[in-house]
């Protein structure tokens, strides 16, 4: 287990790199440049700002002086925030972000799965119907309907939270249910065909015929090894969610890095794009490994070496 | 010394609190984090909101009439001889920081020139320097070939500031208006670097002083008690929300949190104008803004003179701000918009091409298609934007009724977009323009001139050229108006570079217990600003 893990440690360097080469070339090609304006800018201005932030070196001098600087954790200045460095950005932004990301994966994982379980055990009742139909409802309805409207349920109409912005656990509530719904409704209903699926194995057939209780059964023994296919699921979804949503960011004010990923490509801060893109790489990098270690712990028959 | 000054800034504060009560507080939405802070780097409308507030410039505009008002500089004089501005300055300008621990410096005419200078030095890399290229030097320096001390900016003494141009621009003033021309603080840019604009470094003079800036959350400005004009400025603090959603900065301005929404949604639009309390809130302001469909008049079939004309006189303008825009636009059948220096109502001196169909038709005839027979496809293209493609629909969709030929609609990304437009435009491309300072230097010279790298039309005239440098350097504002008007009828009607559509408005709700003025460059002018018990 140990050299599995060092192992796809080690492994992150050659994806890291493949991962930044290609999104280093990628931005480079897309027409147009950071100092692309309506109101075009002359050529000599565009040169001094080009001499400032060193595009006007041979891309792969650029790409190397990047790379230098990434493994000594600096990232450059951003262009478009003349005043504030990446690392300012991804140090003030990016906590925020993963705060409202880890409430929202909490309330999917700890609403979702529940609700899968129930969903399952209770197949074909009218809290299985019920909650399956909430679930499509939940994945359906997107965040941009999904936060003005619990907006003006829970904050203009019953006051119970604020409108927007962020500052307190109270700001967090409404963001983080809007965020987590669609996930929340994912977990419920693969949960739910998982535990149906693994209800049916011999061995569960074995435990029911040891005369082992119903609850016994289903917890124990049906849902652990149902939780294999969510585990897998809960990894990049755990990534998504914490790498920030534009859309629950816009919508309730939040100052997250949301923004910094769309915004920057329409920017072309090329050193935010770079940062934003690593940064999702390697939270997805972790949490697969940390998926493939879990799977281990879950189920058994599952062995790396 | 120190401590009096802290004392007597103590004192000041408590007094002024006493007075009044209760701080006054008012709650703006900036909509956006400021992109910098710092005068010389900022080049968008939410940077120059704050910079207004932060920073006195040598002159300001007169928000109702736009006239060129002393801030800075007391008065100024121009010497025709030598083609130089000199402005004399106020003595009672101090730098401050937001815990008041500065004891007095004033603002000198050194601060002037140093602030100028590091605008213009290529390592600022400044994106609005070449605006200042009309100081002698400037553009030398700026571009390598010169030296600081070649540039025509000099500190006289302590208080006097001398300017000295390339050629006599009578606007000058205006320009000395601008953010570009602010003093700034050497001591605290010289120790802090790119980090003298965080609120715990940066040093100011104006109105009032940074008191926090949580990057991408709000920002806290508070009245500054060492204000040359501190008895005048009302409100004690403004906080500055960055909320970006248009629906849900109206949700907060309808639950009180703010005092003001000056972009609300345009879906929300006909419920302000018939709800009865926020249409009494409801006000519109000219905005220095014009948007344009530019035309390829390289491209078949728009190389024809008749073609332009035609689309130019089938654009209901009218029915699209009703029924597309909502905002009480005006149209536009000019380039200068209202308010400007050298604007020209095109619409009542029946300049420019007002919507027309049957001479729309006749035009289009002219050009060789008769109803529309045998015309070939027409592109608009637009960058991707919900609002700008509504217009396109709404423009496309009148050609073909009026004119009887087929438009197709694209859109591209903003960044590629542009790059588009200035390596081979679309037959029919969208682009707006707004006023840096209000001449019409900025409309006419600044876009349209051959040489600029805004004329994305391409659009060259040697006639128009020679109107427009003569404007430039005219220090007659009879004949200026009258070349500014000659250039209006040769681009917008003798030779259809571009189709004008509309200019711009600001919709702004305010809360009724908001004292206010209305600015239309540069930001809002909260100095001049009261909130009434409520």
């Amino acid at each position: 287990m140990f050299s599995f893990i060092v192992r796809r440690i080690l492994w992150t360097i050659p994806v890291i790199l493949i991962v930044s080469s290609i999104t280093f070339l990628l931005m480079h090609s897309v027409p147009g440049s950071p100092f692309t304006r309506e109101r075009a800018l002359p050529a000599a201005i565009q040169k001094n700002l080009e001499a400032k932030y060193h595009l006007n070196d041979p891309l792969w001098k650029q790409y190397i002086d990047y790379m230098y600087g990434f493994v000594r954790f600096d990232f450059g200045p951003s262009i478009a925030y003349r005043s504030r460095t990446v690392n300012d950005i991804l140090a003030q932004q990016w906590p925020v972000t993963a705060t409202l990301g880890g409430v929202a994966f909490l309330f999917a994982v700890c609403i979702g799965i529940p609700l899968g379980v129930l969903s399952a055990v209770k197949q074909n009742t009218l809290i299985d119907n019920g909650s399956m139909v909430a679930a499509m409802l939940g994945v359906s309805v997107p965040a941009i309907a999904l936060g003005p409207f619990l907006i003006w349920i829970f904050a203009l109409k019953l006051k119970w939270f604020p409108v927007a912005t962020w500052g307190s656990p109270a700001h967090i509530v409404l963001p983080a249910l809007t965020l987590s719904t669609a996930y929340l409704s994912r977990f419920a209903r693969i949960t739910r065909a998982s535990m149906l699926q693994v209800v049916r194995e011999e061995y569960i057939l074995a435990a029911r015929a040891k005369g082992l209780r119903e609850v016994v059964v289903n917890l124990r023994h049906a849902f652990r090894n149902a939780l294999i296919p969510v585990t897998t699921i809960a990894g990049p979804a755990f990534a998504d969610i914490v790498t920030g949503s534009l859309v629950v960011e816009q919508i309730f004010a939040i100052p997250g890095i949301g923004k910094y990923y769309v915004q920057s490509i329409g920017n072309r801060d090329y050193p935010v794009i770079m940062a934003t893109t690593l940064l999702f790489a390697l939270i997805i990098v972790v949490m697969n490994l940390l998926v493939d270690i879990s799977y281990a712990m879950l189920d058994p028959r599952i062995r790396y070496s | 010394m120190k401590r009096l000054w802290l004392l007597a800034l103590a004192v000041a504060l408590v007094a002024g609190v006493c007075a009044v009560g209760q701080a006054k507080t008012l709650y703006w939405n900036l909509a956006t984090e400021p992109p910098s802070l710092d005068p010389s780097l900022a080049t968008d409308t939410t940077s120059h909101q704050v910079l207004k507030q932060l920073f006195v410039s040598l002159c300001q505009f007169d928000d109702a009439t736009m006239d060129v008002l002393p801030d800075l500089a007391k008065t100024w004089e121009f010497d025709a001889t030598t083609n130089t501005w000199t402005f004399h300055l106020r003595n009672d300008v101090f730098w401050t920081d937001r815990n008041w621990t500065l004891s007095g410096i004033p603002v000198t005419a050194e601060d002037v020139e140093f602030g100028i200078k590091r605008l213009l030095a290529p390592e600022t890399a400044s994106e609005y320097a070449y605006v200042m290229y009309l100081i002698k030097g400037a553009e030398a320096y700026n571009t390598g070939a010169g030296t600081a001390d070649d540039v025509g900016v000099n500190a006289i003494d302590k208080y006097t500031v001398a300017i000295t141009l390339n050629f006599p621009a009578g606007y000058f003033p205006g320009m000395a208006a601008l953010w570009l021309c602010a003093p700034l603080p050497k001591v605290a840019i010289e120790k802090y670097g790119d980090k003298w604009t965080e609120a715990q470094n940066i040093v100011t003079n104006g109105p009032y002083v940074l008191g926090d800036w949580v990057h991408e959350d709000h920002l806290i400005l508070k009245k500054n008690v060492a204000y040359y004009d501190r008895d005048n400025v009302k409100i004690d603090e403004v906080y500055c929300y960055m909320v970006n959603e248009q629906s849900t900065a109206m949700a907060m301005y309808e639950a009180g949190k703010l005092d003001v929404n000056d972009n609300p949604p345009l879906e929300d639009m006909d419920r302000i104008k018939t709800d009865p309390v926020l249409s009494k809130e409801l006000a519109q302001a000219p905005r220095l803004c014009t948007y344009r469909y530019g035309l390829n008049s390289s491209k078949p079939p728009l190389d024809n003179i008749n073609v332009r004309k035609a689309l130019a006189s089938s654009l209901d303008r009218q029915s699209l701000i009703d029924n597309v825009l909502k905002g009480n636009q005006l149209p536009a059948q000019t380039w200068t918009c209202p308010g400007m220096f050298g604007y020209v109502d095109g619409v009542a001196l029946g300049i420019g091409y007002p919507f027309d169909p049957e001479q729309a038709r006749k035009y289009l005839a002219d050009a060789g298609y008769p109803g529309g027979a045998g015309f070939p496809e027409v592109t608009i293209m637009v960058n991707t934007s919900q609002g700008h493609q509504k217009i396109a629909e709404f423009v496309a969709k009148g050609w073909q009724d009026v004119l009887g030929i087929k438009v197709n609609i694209t859109n591209q990304e903003w960044g590629v977009y542009l790059n588009t437009c200035s390596v081979d435009a679309p037959q029919v491309f969208r682009m707006g323009w707004c006023a840096d300072y209000p001449d019409g230097n900025n409309f006419m010279n600044d876009v349209f001139h051959s040489g600029s790298g805004n004329n994305y039309e391409k659009y060259n005239n040697p006639a128009y050229d020679a109107l427009v440098e003569k404007a430039a350097v005219s220090t007659d504002p009879a004949e200026r108006r009258d070349l500014y008007k000659q250039a209006e009828i040769l681009i917008c009607e003798t030779d259809v570079a571009f189709i004008p559509i509309y200019f711009y408005t600001y919709n702004q709700l305010t809360k009724p217990y908001v004292v206010r003025t209305f600015a239309s460059i540069g930001g809002q002018t909260w100095k001049d600003w009261d909130i009434l018990d409520h």
